[in-house]
């Protein structure tokens, strides 16, 4: 039976908090303990690059949109059928609730599986997911109450059994689950059940940042007993979703049907959601052009005229906070030498490059990353400087400078960036040689490569210098910290530090040292431009890390006008 | 172009054989060609950076994953070993699983092999008779307006990739002009391609405009050859009606020609529907072979490759017994 919630709006009463920072800055936001202010961002789009949020993270509370308001055109419709394109990963698409490969892997998890918090659509942690709450318990462990009343597909209740199964899943080394990467100070054999409806994580170091880990959209519940193995809801693929997966075919679609009892009653609006993997882009424009799909992920950033010249169909513009870098390991020469890192940064234009490799659809970085994060550091904007880049290679010992850049489209604009930045650095006498190849040959070589290009979602600094930026961390690609340096140490005093204002000070002395020294260039965010057909309403604007609004909020959203 | 083809020539050695004798020499030949094939693409993808189980991991890969995805998938062996592991499946007639998918590789290729195999077909169908008829009618008429615009089109149509042949349909049926076929052609999985028309139209058409410039410009050549020859002038001589002429004795001896570029096309069908399934999202055999390059899935590769190799083999060995049987000179000394 569908059963009652939480409110839609992801607010949350002030005395539940799980990590002294989250709460801080929740209290922003929801002021003197009342509900946010709630600015329901239209989802019609710019038609062009400018809209962006009003910047990172400013202090201000930022506004925050409603999960499930009306779309653009009046009171969702039940019923229905909608087809999605994706890019696809041909026989390499997986269906794994807690795993990911490609994009499409993901559409078609957030179909079916929800985790046990949330980021909302402005990237705020809420607590619209299966956790009622989520609050420390000491330095060394989470207690998670889990939501009463939630339906598996097949009709089994969710209990602390189902959620310690998954934890320990996640927390499996063996199986390397993209869901466990924001839960690495969890500790396996710690994941206690404590009654029906409560789990005890426990935690080998102190870690505040565990809930955005637990809010990962690959960090979903599944049954006890889960296996990846089935290919429909029938054969096992179950979850607590909007929609239940009924058929999946890799390299060519899958398909999901509603679920009637999904926890939020009334949703989802439609009745079937098919998800193709077409791999072109240009396919996928010509599917959505031609209507045999009404949304589809991911338009080249060359041809967004194509999509806007149509009358029919919506150009769906989001500012997120992922972005595009080039990666200098700071242990290969000539990258050793920080003045050449230095003098690379400085070689950059970064609006040019923003135009010429995005078309526009980006806003300007400055090297940092982690833009949404409250302590993200406010420095002047880095500007592209050919002299004083010229005289740091001189002293460096690196005048006319040769140096290799592999790249590969692994990621719309990659290539493109290496090509703007390979005529940025003629200007300062360094020639930049840029081999373009396949995406298994980039990423055979991925953390070998002196100099290549990277892509990265929206994270909070934390949790992104987990995955990037540590030794050990599983995708760092620069090779940082430098030796000597106190960065992994500030890293753990942060993650144990509990009081926000201390929290920031240290955050923003590491970001201060990979500001001055740090071996990515980061020139811009990049958006997330998706299109969709008018037929279909729900789409909100969204500040995360997955396509088309967190593909319309699991499609619980989205319906046809 | 025929008269002194080596597979005639060939075929004079072993007259005493017959055809029979022939085609089991040519059978032969074959399969030797496959195994050299085979030995050659095998090799290319042991050459290629990376390997099944990084190609699907990607960055994601973990020193821990990795092992187990690749002993998992036999990756641990040597490549001699992989090769013969391979080939030995091969010949009990089971090639195993795709490295990729996991899956059994006939499971996943069989579907997407009869959906090639259809669009090869309908595009063989309309090409050839039209191709054919477009080619004699220009040769008897020649340098008519019918002949001069013909040529020039196909000359234009020859000298045009069939990438850019097929986005300009899109364009023009799909979605800039018109919207009246679809842009991508989906084949839901599990249904078989003819109950999807509407989808095979756009990469058929491709296909036909790709094949049928070739074929008519032989055909034309070749019918124009055996028009000026002395025995249909000798018939035009005694009468013959020119109706008569051309049908039952000029077409049939332009055809031999015809039949070793029929042959040639269809064998650049098979290889060449590759490039129209993708710019399509057409679900066949060419998306496996791209993928299986990619995913360094080398078994897949393997039997897209013999595939491939075993229509060009059949469609060259057909083409030389048309020939023969069209050619009464060389039907009578192979008897």
């Amino acid at each position: 039976m569908p059963t009652e919630h939480t409110s839609d709006d992801g607010s949350v009463s002030p005395d539940r908090f799980w990590a002294a920072r989250a709460v801080s800055r929740r209290q922003a936001l929801l002021g003197a303990g009342g509900i946010a202010a709630t600015v329901a961002l239209s989802s019609c789009t710019g038609s062009g690059p400018s809209t962006t949020p009003s910047g990172p993270a400013s202090g201000n509370p930022a506004p925050t949109s409603v999960p499930g308001s009306s779309g653009p055109s009046g009171t969702p419709k039940r019923g229905g059928k909608l087809s999605v394109a994706v890019e696809g990963n041909g026989l390499k698409d997986i269906m794994d609730a807690q795993n990911d490969l490609a994009k499409i892997d993901q559409a078609r998890a957030v179909t079916g599986w929800e985790p046990l918090l949330e980021f909302d659509r402005d990237f705020k942690l809420s607590t619209t997911g299966l956790a009622e709450s989520v609050e420390a318990d000491g330095r060394l462990g989470y207690v998670i109450k889990l939501r009463k009343g939630v339906e598996f597909h097949n009709g089994k209740t969710l209990t602390a059994d189902d959620a310690v199964y998954s934890l320990q899943r996640l927390t499996d080394p063996k199986l390397g689950l993209d869901g466990g990467t924001g839960l690495l100070s969890a500790d396996p054999k710690n994941i206690k059940k404590i009654d029906t409806y409560t789990v005890r994580l426990g935690l080998k170091r102190p870690d505040v940042t565990i809930p955005f880990g637990l809010a990962s959209y690959t960090a979903t519940m599944v049954p006890e007993g889960y296996k990846n193995t089935g290919k429909s809801w029938q054969d096992g693929q179950v979850g607590t979703g909007p929609f239940r997966l009924t058929s999946f075919s890799p390299g060519q679609r899958s398909e999901h049907e509603r679920f009637a009892n999904y926890r939020l009653s009334g949703k989802p609006y439609l009745d079937n959601v098919t998800i193709l993997d077409i791999d072109d882009p240009n396919a996928r424009m010509n599917a959505l052009i031609s209507g045999q799909v009404q949304a589809i992920a991911d338009v080249p950033y060359t041809q967004t005229n194509v999509i806007t010249q149509q009358p029919s169909l919506v150009l769906f513009n989001n500012a997120g906070g992922g972005w595009l870098t080039l990666c200098m390991r700071i242990d290969q020469a000539p990258f050793t030498d920080v003045r050449v890192r230095q003098a690379f940064r400085l070689i950059v234009d970064r609006n040019q490059m923003l135009q010429n490799a995005l078309g526009g659809f980006g806003r300007v970085a400055n090297d940092l990353y982690a833009p949404f994060d409250p302590a993200y550091l406010q420095v002047p904007q880095r500007e592209q400087d050919l002299e004083k880049a010229k005289s740091l290679l001189r002293a460096a010992g690196h005048e006319n400078l040769t140096i290799d850049l592999q790249t590969s489209e692994v990621a719309a604009g990659l290539n493109a960036m290496c090509q703007v930045f390979a005529q940025q650095a003629k200007g300062a006498g360094v020639t930049v040689n840029v081999k373009v190849m396949d995406s298994t040959t980039f990423n055979n070589g991925f953390q070998k490569w002196t100099f290549s290009p990277d892509f990265w979602g929206t994270r909070n600094y934390l949790p992104q210098v987990a995955q990037g930026s540590l030794k050990g961390a599983p995708y760092n690609e620069t090779y940082w910290p430098p030796k000597g340096s106190n960065f992994a140490s500030l890293y753990q005093q942060a993650l144990a530090e509990q009081d926000a204002g201390k929290q920031t000070d240290i955050i923003h002395e590491m970001m201060r040292e990979e500001f001055d020294t740090g071996g990515y260039i980061i020139p811009f965010f990049d958006n997330l431009v998706d299109a969709y057909s008018n037929k279909v309403g729900g789409f909100q604007k969204n500040r995360g890390t997955l396509n088309l609004d967190y593909y319309g909020r699991h499609f619980a959203d989205v319906y046809l006008v | 172009m025929t008269k002194n083809s080596p597979s005639l020539r060939l075929s004079r050695r072993l007259r005493p054989r017959g055809l029979a004798g022939l085609v089991a020499v040519r059978i032969a030949l074959a399969v030797l060609t496959l195994v050299v094939v085979s030995i050659i693409v095998f090799a290319s993808t042991q050459l290629l950076p990376g390997n099944a189980a990084k190609a699907k991991l990607g960055k994601q890969a973990t020193r821990a994953s990795l092992t187990a995805l690749e002993k998992q998938l036999g990756l641990d062996q040597s490549a001699f070993h992989q090769y013969v592991h391979f080939v030995g499946g091969l010949l009990r007639g089971d090639p195993g699983n795709s490295l990729t998918s996991g899956q059994p590789i006939m499971a996943d290729l069989t579907p997407r092999l009869a959906n090639s195999a259809f669009l090869v077909l309908v595009a063989a169908a309309i090409s050839i008779p039209l191709s054919l008829l477009i080619g004699s009618v220009a040769a008897v008429r020649r340098d008519g307006i019918l002949d001069e615009i013909s040529s020039f089109l196909q000359r234009v149509l020859a000298s045009i990739p069939e990438f850019v042949i097929g986005l300009a349909l899109i364009a023009l049926f799909a979605t800039s002009v018109l919207q009246v076929f679809p842009a991508v052609s989906i084949i839901p999985p599990g249904s078989p391609p003819w109950s999807n028309l509407d989808a095979i139209w756009l990469p058929a058409l491709t296909l036909v405009l790709v094949v049928t410039p070739n074929i008519a410009l032989i055909m034309r050549a070749a019918m124009i050859e055996v028009l000026e020859s002395d025995y249909i002038e000798s018939a035009r001589l005694t009468g013959v009606p020119e109706r008569r002429i051309v049908v039952r004795h000029a077409l049939p001896n332009a055809l031999a020609p015809a039949f070793q570029v029929i042959a040639l096309n269809l064998a650049y069908l098979a290889g060449g529907v590759i490039v129209v399934e993708s710019v399509f999202s057409y679900t066949g055999v060419g998306v496996a072979m791209r993928d299986a390059v990619l995913n360094r899935d080398f078994p897949t590769a393997q039997v897209v490759t013999m595939i491939i190799a075993g229509v060009y083999v059949v469609t060259n060995l057909a083409a030389d017994i048309g020939t023969i049987l069209v050619t009464p000179r060389l039907r009578t000394r192979l008897a």
